[in-house]
């Protein structure tokens, strides 16, 4: 155990030296079985390589910053335990579908516009004051829109997905999800406002159902589930007399 | 040279800074925000806060009850004038969060529900299930994007407050995708940029949880307040620190040693589980060197057993708990206890704020976990944080809009120079430097273990004279650091030396306020000096910037008005 | 968003190759799927054309003189069969039913699904066989 070894390769790409990424091997010592691939990539930079670079924070699978590809499957590296793998080795490529920017670290930009482009936030045709307290919600109504409230923006939804790495232009399985969270929150009124973007060609059409989105969301959310519902619900509101009601 | 500029400047993106920028825009929609923060908004460590945010929103509660909670909580070191504006508030601020989206968890009539809390006598931590900081922060980040007065400048590095004359008129940040140095200016700032828990090893705070602003303010003269009073949560796993909430014990788990025996009956008798965090971390600690812990492959630890509690309600209140103990300790909570042992958790002090978040420099206000404006004195209640950052953030977003209406924009040559002149401190003491040979990682480390022996839960004058000593060889050792990575694009090996240099800069100062406060109270707990000494230290201490290693101390009188210090017993 | 955000700074987009689909087990079966909706439509025009012919009396459909296209029915079948599959397999996820104002739990949906199915095949092929004799 003492001295029980494992490689990492990462991938190294600086825009300022490099044309494309290369990987980049490194023999460090896995000297806990708690050890998860972060730790491994913390032990790199800490003690063998200061310039490898990378985005974490809390550890604990709740802040979404730390996705990765590894050995071929987007994860959280913060609870993708190296146990797992050993004694094989664990390739670390940033998350797919994604412009590289450095090393470990994706452009994120694209999904920050979509984000706020499906009006995350409550919509009311007429807002209550403060001073009338709460709007009454029981947890059955809360129970309909919890698993898609559910969501860390971790993108490991987008790098599965092979629509969207066709076709940067797909709104996106989170994206969506969020947007559903809203709609089906009994607070909320802004269904028809968030209709044109979720029923453009680029927003739940676009999707073909392939469901690799659900399978890697580390929160459970079931992005693919969200969408066929909606295209569901969507084809409802536009063939029934009262489908378009609010 | 023209810069950027704004009305108002927020530093940080967790719940504080994304709260008061609202405030901001509220105050009056004309007005420009900018907020810069490290890390994409929705990254801050609010998103790992887990049990609740306390506000008396039940008839059978009542504001003088919270309030008197919270300042027995504090030990007597809260500003009682604060802590009575802030429970009136707090309500306000958590239907506020309602109206905005935040899933709230709610009793069966659909009003907001409360659960017990730690130092609470009632019910009055509103939750959504045990993953409040994450709700309520994306509900509120999420909010901010319909503001299109609000520019964000994300994934950017704030490295020093501007100051002219007198007055704080923006920041100096790198741009972490171009590398670029930037000088953003504004009438006034906000600081928000949380704790500072990873000067400690074993923490429950994110990567990203490096005393930021704290550095900030402090090297432009404004003093820190109350330092030495670093929170240690009873519930920690083991080895990686991750937060085990207290809301396990809220919803009746209990706390047994290795004797299976539920040891807190000797500390805190009437509370028990729930008992303040200092009380019981201090409990768990004296447990452990009286032998009666578990000893596992990561240092003792405790059970914090919630199997009697059923699976319905562990699903329903706590399945974040549920997944945590599943993915990272491979224990299904339902069958087996969860380890658990103390773990630092939050910083009560903070920059010297008032109660709108005024800081002594014009122009520049704090709230949140960066700020002390005096509401949590020696000991935070637990779920009291979460509802700081709301009143405090909005109170502060408030004031600086007020402020600005009348404040001129900063002039531009100033500026310019001390955009050159940072520039060029950075470059030369990181970028451009040659020769060096320590690793940040190295420093980093033991700093962080040296802070964990030396201002733990129980700390000694000798213990922290020793660590003085560390913390002054580690700082000379840092002049010598090596930077391998010579890339301006997302360097995060320069972002590590300049939050490690931040962090050696608080680290001295939580030591030597520490040292300096020779009694115990609320979490500071001396082993030399065992009783509070209200006589001496019913005192605020404020810690200023000189040019030797050590801060110059000043003492300010903490503001008594309702409630009369007495012995804290539960 | 970021009002920082340089587009200056170069970005490296990794190609996506022709063979993504082949990385995956489930991005094999998901083509799979996909491409099961190929012979279906084939076979359905040859339908269309069989019943054409079945119009011009006894010489025209005809099973029996039908060989090829009874060859292509049998290929054709675990295609149907597959995609049939899938297609209810995934109702369920999609379906959202409320029974007494309760979500209806997605096992019991896809369960009625294949009830559902299975009853219907058997009404269908009776009523064929019925005809047949």
């Amino acid at each position: 155990m003492a001295d029980k070894r494992i490689t990492i390769r990462a991938t190294r790409f600086d825009p300022e030296k490099d044309k494309s990424p290369r990987l980049q091997s490194y023999d460090i010592p896995f000297s806990d079985d708690s050890m998860v691939v972060l730790d491994a990539l913390n032990y790199i930079k800490s003690h063998v390589d200061g310039s490898l670079s990378y985005r974490w924070s809390c550890r604990m699978g709740i802040c979404g910053s730390c996705g990765m590809t590894v050995n071929g499957t987007p994860k959280l590296t913060c609870s993708a335990f190296l146990r797992d793998y050993w004694p094989r080795s664990v390739t670390v490529t940033p998350l797919n579908n994604f412009p590289i920017v450095r090393d470990l670290v994706v452009d994120m930009e694209d999904f920050m516009h979509k984000l706020k482009s499906i009006k995350p936030w409550i919509i009311r045709k007429q807002e209550i004051p403060l001073g009338a307290g709460e709007h009454r919600q029981t947890m059955d109504q809360i129970g309909e829109f919890r698993q898609f409230s559910q969501c860390i923006n971790c993108m490991l939804c987008y790098a599965a997905c092979p629509v969207y790495g066709l076709d940067n232009e797909f709104l996106g399985p989170a994206a969506i999800a969020l947007a559903r969270r809203y709609n089906l929150d009994s607070r909320d009124q802004g269904t028809k406002e968030r209709l044109p973007m979720i029923a453009h060609p680029d927003g739940i059409w676009e999707c073909s159902f392939v469901g690799e989105c659900s399978v890697v969301c580390p929160k459970g959310v079931d992005p693919a589930k969200a969408i066929q519902q909606t295209k569901l619900d969507t084809t409802m509101r536009f063939v029934l007399p009262y489908g378009n009601r609010e | 040279m023209d810069f950027e500029s704004y009305d108002v400047l927020v530093v940080g993106g967790g719940l504080a800074g994304i709260r008061a920028a609202i405030a901001v825009v509220e105050a009056n929609p004309r007005l420009k925000v900018a907020m810069v923060s490290k890390v994409y908004p929705m990254r801050s460590h609010t998103v790992s806060a887990e049990g609740g945010a306390a506000a008396v929103l039940r008839p059978e509660d009542s504001y003088e009850t919270h309030a008197f909670d919270t300042i027995k909580g504090s030990d007597y070191l809260a500003d009682q004038d604060v802590v009575e504006a802030f429970v009136r508030e707090a309500p306000i601020e958590v239907i506020q969060m309602e109206h905005w989206g935040c899933p709230w968890s709610r009793e069966p009539d659909g009003k907001i529900s409360a659960r017990p809390f730690g130092g609470m006598t009632t019910w009055r931590t509103c939750f959504a299930a045990d993953k409040t900081g994450f709700h309520m922060l994306h509900t509120v980040f999420q909010t901010s994007l319909k503001f299109d007065q609000i520019h964000r400048h994300d994934e950017a590095f704030a490295t020093k407050l501007l100051v002219e004359d007198g007055r704080c008129v923006g920041v100096v940040a790198i741009d972490m995708r171009s590398g670029k140095f930037d000088a953003i200016t504004a009438k006034a700032v906000i600081l928000a940029t949380g704790g500072l828990g990873r000067v400690y090893a074993f923490t429950t705070n994110g990567n990203i949880c490096t005393g930021d602003g704290m550095a900030l303010a402090y090297r432009a003269g404004v003093g820190l307040k109350d330092m030495e009073m670093v929170q240690f949560h009873p519930t920690g796993l083991p080895f990686t620190g991750i937060l085990i909430t207290e809301a396990v014990r809220g919803e009746g788990g209990y706390l047994t040693n290795k004797d299976g025996e539920r040891f807190l009956k000797r500390y805190v008798p009437n509370k028990m589980e729930l008992g303040p965090r200092d009380i019981i971390s201090r409990a768990m600690t004296t447990e452990f060197e009286e032998g009666r812990g578990f000893e596992g492959a990561h240092g003792k630890y405790m059970h914090l057993d919630v199997r009697h509690l059923g699976e319905a309600v562990i699903d329903s209140k706590l399945p974040f708990m549920r997944e945590l103990g599943r993915e990272f300790v491979g224990i299904d909570i339902v069958h087996d206890p969860i380890p658990v042992r103390p773990v630092q958790h939050y910083m009560m002090g903070g920059v010297d704020a008032d109660i709108s978040g005024v800081t002594p420099l014009a122009g520049l206000y704090a709230a949140g976990e960066c700020a002390n404006v005096g509401l949590n004195g020696g000991n935070r209640l637990g779920s009291n944080s979460l509802s700081e950052c709301l009143v405090f953030g909005a109170a502060a977003g408030r004031q600086a809009a007020d402020y600005v209406s009348s404040a001129r924009a900063p002039g531009s040559n100033p500026v310019g120079a001390m955009l050159k002149d940072e520039t060029a401190r950075i470059e030369a003491a990181y970028l451009d430097k040659k020769g060096g040979d320590e690793r940040i990682g190295a420093i980093r480390e033991e700093m962080q273990l040296a802070m964990d022996v030396g201002a733990g839960v129980f700390r000694t004058r000798e213990g922290l004279e020793k660590l003085t000593k560390q913390l002054g060889t580690l700082r000379d050792r840092f002049e010598k650091i090596k930077i391998e990575d010579s890339s301006r694009t997302f360097n995060t090996e320069l972002m590590a030396a300049m939050e490690l240099d931040f962090m050696l800069e608080v680290a001295d100062v939580i030591t030597y306020s520490a040292l300096a406060r020779e009694e115990s109270r609320g979490a500071h707990s001396r082993r030399d000096y065992p009783e509070r000494d209200d006589a001496k230290y019913l005192k605020h201490t404020v810690a200023f910037r000189t040019d030797d290693i050590s801060p110059r101390l000043e003492y300010r009188d903490v503001r008594i008005t309702n409630f009369k210090p007495q012995a804290r017993t539960y | 968003m970021s009002a920082e955000a340089e587009t200056a700074t170069r970005t490296y987009r990794p190609p996506m190759g022709a063979g993504w689909w082949t990385r995956k087990g489930h991005y094999f079966w998901y083509m799979v799927r996909e491409f099961t909706a190929l012979p279906l439509a084939l076979w359905l025009l040859w339908l269309l054309y069989e019943i054409q012919r079945a119009g011009r009396g006894p010489s025209g459909y005809y099973p029996p003189n039908s060989t090829a296209f009874v060859i292509f029915s049998a290929i054709c079948l675990p295609f149907a069969l597959y995609h049939s599959f899938t297609f209810l397999k995934l109702a369920g996820v999609i379906l959202r039913v409320k029974l007494l104002d309760k979500p209806l739990a997605s096992g019991v949906i896809v369960a009625t699904m294949f009830g559902t199915w299975l009853v219907a095949s058997v009404v269908v092929g009776a009523v064929l066989i019925g005809f047949g004799r």
